[in-house]
């Protein structure tokens, strides 16, 4: 079924891709990226006074011969950036055609196999809750070799259930150790709205990337004449009458909302992409992302 | 609660609409979609942009803005000016007898009924008709039936209340006659209930509702007065005056006696609720004049507080007795008062120049023309027929009448007496249990007082009653005597009037102080005078021949100004008084009001559904 979610070919191309961080990462374990931490990689630092104990090796001995004083050579330390895979499963995002939750779902799997691949660590959490040992299995994942059991789970979650997003994301924000690259996968459209729970990742210190999909039916509503919609989450209903003459309007109105959300993101420093479900993936991963530079 | 239209009812034919208005709500198609957030965007701004786009293609709000529209209509009661068949005739019997002065209630019991008349003519409906009748002094129709609701105000607002006892059975009776052959009609009467005389009216089944009106008791009336010669000493009379306290308490307050412009006597009296007090002046009068009485007495009736008697210095009276021979009878008239008696047995003898003549069994050739006191005389042409009957027993007498004042019957035994029919100038003042045995009236203007028996067979003489009925007879029959007690008369009351024949007016003047001319025809003697309606001192007459007399309330039925809530008709019919005044309001303005309530409410469940 992995194989179902991205295709080889993909995967292939996604394994020489690079996760562009912005910021110094926080990650505890030792990785591949720049920290402010010291360690013991090959790239200098500063030095320090020596004190009793400290390793003899890393002494500049050029130094203390021509000063006459023990100086200690410091070296930054790569880390690890932990990445945080913010992943809609709600009843909304089983709607569309293909279904937004399926795309979301590639999307994630794809983020999350460069993520690893960069050995950095992933966590994917999906709200609603699914099944415990889903969400186990998703969290805190490291090594390229986890990537095929990544996908594996990804694509057998299913969708459905009722989420509070901005409660999703306040919660993800608490319960993270270490802040890091968060991206949240959602069609933006809980009833109580996104902003809070953005915020609230922002104010955690997390770098975020935003990607919302849509299904064409939502710009495109099929349905014409006396209407009753009902929500499939929430069960709120919802009397229209619609026609062609009014379609216009309400896609200025879906679009703004969209612009809204946009608008949002780009104030904050928070990279968005709005995407169809029927959006290709390659176009969206290698070009659209790599256009914004979130890898390379 | 009733109907006012009960056919209005047949508007309930309109409720299928309201079943139209439900089969006119669209059926919508129900859609699962994934969230309604981006339609309640859109519905949000779209109606926040276009908000009458709304209104092109909603059936629903047309008809209901319509509905909205009637609604406003009704309330704003549009009328075409139209002729239409007559409704219900309301007849409004006003009480504007004296007792409506009471002020127990602010301002006056009379602006509390006029109010309420107001009040009742705001609930008359367009159809309605209504007549006002005013129960004053005399009864009038002040509004003929018109449905004019301002001229309806007018006249209530223009009533005056008079000072005139209650005379509730005339207004009644009149608009008995008033709503006889109307199919629907009410009467109301306004009054406070102070009535004594509605045992007589046998009302049929006309409805009558009646309005009680004031609340309170507390009053201090005159109930009498009168004035007399003093039986001791002939030169100074005697005033008696009653006065009643018909209020819940006890009241100490000064009474004053004035006569004309001069106070003469002034003290306290103290009263225990419910009583009466006789009060008993002496006083000296040197001139025909008016003795005033007044209470000064904070009470809720003013105009029973005071009381007029016309007092004439009294005329001796030239009398003519023609007896055979009758000691107590000689003896009764000179004891009599100011009596100038001749006596004489000689049928023959022409009475003329004689005020009064007293015949005791014995009858002038010549009939005399004066005023008669007549003995056991039956030979008169005043009787169809008679006989005699033998040991009558007395078993009633009129003790309220002037003849029989202080005069009673009791032990009085009669051997014999003449059994006859009452002639009809007369009335009879002592009955036998068949005959009358003393008759009095008036014929051709002059007084007669007829005894039917022979008083020396009989032990009358004996009784005190005898000289006291042989004074107030020939007080009564005394011509100056006469006119001096004609000159004080009851509120309401015709009075007659000596006028000068030679004179073509006369001058009246009314206890206000307002004087008008009154033309006389030439060559009538007198004149009866009804204007009475106003209490007090009237000044009647030509250039310096001035003649006073006092009209005054002296009843104690309206001084008595406890509000009845029950009415006693004839037959023993009540009729009680209704709590609150039906004035008929209409309802249906609430009912409109409710229904556009109502209707905002659906509108409003209906948007928040659909919205």
């Amino acid at each position: 079924m992995g194989q179902e979610l991205l295709d080889s070919d993909l995967l292939r191309r996604l394994e020489r891709l690079q996760l562009l961080s912005q910021r110094w990462s926080k990650g505890a374990l030792r990785g591949e990226r720049r920290s402010r931490n010291r360690g013991y990689s090959v790239e200098f630092a500063d030095y320090r006074n020596y004190v009793a104990g400290d390793d003899l090796r890393y002494l500049d001995w050029n130094l203390y011969g021509r000063l006459d004083r023990l100086f200690l050579r410091l070296y930054e330390e790569d880390r690890e950036l932990p990445v945080t895979i913010f992943l809609d499963a709600s009843e909304s995002m089983t709607f569309g055609e293909p279904s937004k939750f399926r795309f979301a779902k590639q999307v994630a799997a794809a983020i999350g196999h460069v993520v690893l691949c960069g050995s950095d660590r992933v966590s994917v959490r999906v709200f609603p809750e699914p099944k415990d040992h889903h969400r186990l299995s998703l969290i805190n994942v490291r090594s390229r070799h986890s990537s095929l059991r990544l996908l594996q789970n990804l694509s057998e979650l299913q969708g459905g259930g009722q989420s509070d997003l901005n409660e999703e994301l306040r919660k993800g924000a608490i319960e993270s150790p270490h802040a890091g690259m968060a991206v949240v996968l959602s069609d933006f459209l809980s009833p109580t709205g996104y902003e809070a729970g953005i915020k609230a990742l922002m104010a955690r210190g997390f770098q975020i990337m935003a990607v919302s999909v849509w299904s064409a039916e939502e710009f495109q509503p099929t349905s014409y004449g006396d209407l009753k919609f009902v929500d499939a989450e929430t069960g709120a209903m919802q009397e229209v009458s619609f026609g062609k003459f009014r379609l216009r309007r309400y896609q200025a109105a879906a679009t703004a909302y969209v612009a809204r959300l946009a608008e949002f993101c780009r104030r904050r420093g928070v990279a968005f992409w709005s995407v169809s479900s029927a959006t290709s993936l390659e176009d969206l991963l290698l070009k659209q992302m790599r256009q914004l530079e979130l890898w390379r | 609660m009733s109907f006012l239209s009960l056919a209005a009812l047949w508007f309930a034919v309109s409720l299928p609409v309201v079943v139209l208005f439900y089969l006119l709500k669209r059926k919508r198609k129900v859609r699962l979609v994934s969230s309604v957030l981006l339609w309640q965007r859109f519905l949000n701004e779209s109606r926040a942009n276009a908000p009458f786009q709304k209104l092109k293609r909603s059936m629903l709000l047309l008809l209901q803005l319509l509905l909205l529209a009637l609604a406003v209509l009704a309330l704003a009661r549009p009328y075409f000016a139209d002729y239409s068949l007559g409704g219900a005739l309301q007849v409004l019997v006003i009480d504007a007898s004296a007792s409506m002065q009471a002020t127990d209630v602010s301002p006056s019991r009379f602006a509390a009924a006029q109010a309420s008349a107001l009040q009742l003519v705001d609930g008359l409906q367009d159809s309605d008709k209504m007549v006002i009748v005013l129960a004053g002094a005399r009864t009038l129709v002040v509004q003929s039936p018109t449905s004019e609701k301002a001229v309806l105000r007018r006249t209530i607002e223009g009533l005056q209340v008079s000072d005139a006892p209650t005379r509730l059975l005339e207004g009644l009776q009149l608009a008995e006659t008033l709503v006889k052959d109307h199919a629907s009609s009410e009467i109301h009467l306004l009054s406070d209930g102070a009535v004594s005389d509605l045992g007589e009216f046998a009302d049929s089944e006309m409805k009558l509702v009646f309005h009680e009106i004031g609340q309170g008791s507390d009053n201090i009336g005159v109930a009498s007065l009168d004035v007399r010669l003093n039986p001791d000493d002939r030169s100074s009379q005697v005033v008696f005056a009653s006065v009643v306290n018909f209020s819940t308490n006890d009241y100490r307050f000064p009474v004053e006696l004035w006569l004309d412009d001069r106070m003469l006597e002034a003290r306290v009296v103290d009263l225990e609720k419910g009583g009466t007090a006789s009060q008993v002046f002496v006083a000296q009068q040197p001139t025909n004049g008016v003795f005033t009485f007044r209470i000064e007495a904070e009470d809720q009736l003013a105009i029973d507080n005071e009381a007029y008697v016309v007092s004439l210095l009294p005329q001796p009276a030239e009398v003519l007795l023609y007896s055979a021979g009758n000691a107590f009878l000689e003896r009764a008239l000179h004891t009599s008062g100011t009596v100038n008696l001749q006596q004489t047995s000689d049928p023959t003898v022409a009475a003329d120049e004689f005020d009064l003549v007293v015949l005791d069994g014995l009858i002038p050739q010549e009939w005399p023309e004066a005023n008669l006191l007549a003995f056991n005389v039956v030979h008169t042409n005043w009787f169809a027929g008679w006989e005699r009957a033998d040991a009558p027993a007395v078993v009633d007498w009129k003790s309220a009448h002037p003849l029989l004042r202080f005069v009673g019957f009791d032990e009085v035994l009669i051997s014999e007496a003449w059994s006859i029919a009452t002639p009809f100038w007369a009335e009879s003042l002592v009955e036998s249990a068949q005959f009358p045995l003393i008759v009095a009236g008036e014929q051709e203007g002059l007084r007669r007082v007829w005894i039917g028996f022979d008083v020396l067979n009989s032990t009358w003489p004996l009784r005190v009653s005898f000289p006291i009925f042989v004074a107030n007879a020939v007080q009564w029959l005394n011509p100056s005597m006469t006119s001096g007690h004609q000159l004080t008369t009851r509120i309401g009351e015709t009075l007659r009037l000596s006028v000068d024949p030679n004179a073509e007016s006369v001058t009246l003047e009314r206890p206000g102080g307002q004087s008008e001319e009154w033309p006389i025809t030439a060559g009538s003697s007198s004149l009866m005078f009804g204007d009475t309606a106003k209490q007090g001192v009237y000044r009647w007459g030509t250039g310096t021949n001035q003649v006073r007399f006092a009209v005054n309330l002296l009843d104690a039925a309206e001084s008595d100004i406890n509000s009845r809530a029950t009415l006693n008709l004839a037959g023993g019919r009540l009729v009680e008084a209704t709590e609150s005044l039906r004035a008929d309001l209409e309802l249906w303005r609430w009912f409109a009001l409710a229904a556009i309530v109502v209707l905002m409410g659906e509108w409003w469940y209906y948007h928040k559904r659909t919205a």
